[in-house]
């Protein structure tokens, strides 16, 4: 898919680890890490919403478009 | 406060009664259809030997006269007999394969969608297998000989469309589910 996600990216940033995120965001480790490893379809805004929040940024800097 | 999910447990208790139900009549059919197949075999294998026996194959089948005639088609008629029983019980197998692997907490997976898309093409298949056996009978029994197969079932084919477009309806709704799981 040529939409890529730079959630390792922006944590390393941050320095929070993904449990810290876990909690921050409500997500589950293994959503967490579906979302980490590119394999997700979608993602919710609500979603990327908290992510934003937890990890103080815009969804641009979590999402990319690549082809 | 009685709500529209009240009934649930019951109804999956239900459905699981029914799928228990259908999981032995399956092995029945396919038990039953492997015995009669045997004892075709074995009354052909005895008839080679003692033409009498071909007389009553199998409750009642009578090829006396087939066999009598010529060994060869009376061995293409019991070919496609035996033939047309195994795809059956092969098919009925495979339902037993669906109904003992099916969870219903998770039914939708890709391993029932295939054996569904399976049974659709067995189906279609023993068509075939029945559409060769009336067409090669009715060849014989041009030549003057003394039985013919007396349907091609063209139900088997229906029947193979539409479990056919279940399965692919089964298929989409497997991605869908896997859509929505990969939704965070």
């Amino acid at each position: 898919m040529p939409i890529v996600v730079n959630l390792d990216v922006m944590m390393a940033k941050r320095k929070m680890s993904l449990n810290e995120l876990s909690e921050k965001v409500g997500l589950t480790l293994s959503n967490l890490s579906i979302l980490k490893t590119g394999k997700a379809r979608a993602i919710r805004f609500n979603t990327l919403e908290a992510i934003c929040v937890a990890l103080d940024c815009q969804p641009g800097d979590l999402l990319e478009y690549a082809e | 406060m009685r709500n529209h999910y009240s009934n649930y447990p019951s109804m999956k208790t239900r459905t699981e009664q029914i799928l228990v139900v259908m999981n032995v009549l399956s092995w029945v059919v396919f038990v039953g259809l492997l015995i009669k197949a045997g004892a075709i075999l074995l009354s052909y294998s005895v008839s080679l030997f003692n033409p009498e026996a071909a007389a009553n194959l199998y409750k009642g089948l009578d090829l006396s006269s087939l066999r009598r005639d010529n060994l060869w088609p009376y061995t293409m008629v019991v070919s496609w007999m035996v033939s047309l029983l195994g795809m059956k019980a092969y098919t009925a197998f495979v339902v037993t394969k669906i109904l003992s692997k099916i969870n219903l907490a998770n039914p939708f997976t890709m391993e029932i969608a295939l054996l569904i898309e399976k049974v659709s093409y067995l189906i279609a298949a023993t068509w075939l297998v029945a559409f060769l056996s009336v067409s090669n009978t009715g060849w014989l029994h041009r030549r003057g000989m003394d039985w013919r197969a007396d349907t091609d079932a063209p139900e088997f084919l229906f029947l193979a469309g539409i479990i056919f477009i279940i399965s692919q309806i089964f298929k989409r709704g497997i991605e869908i589910q896997t859509d929505n799981e990969l939704t965070i």
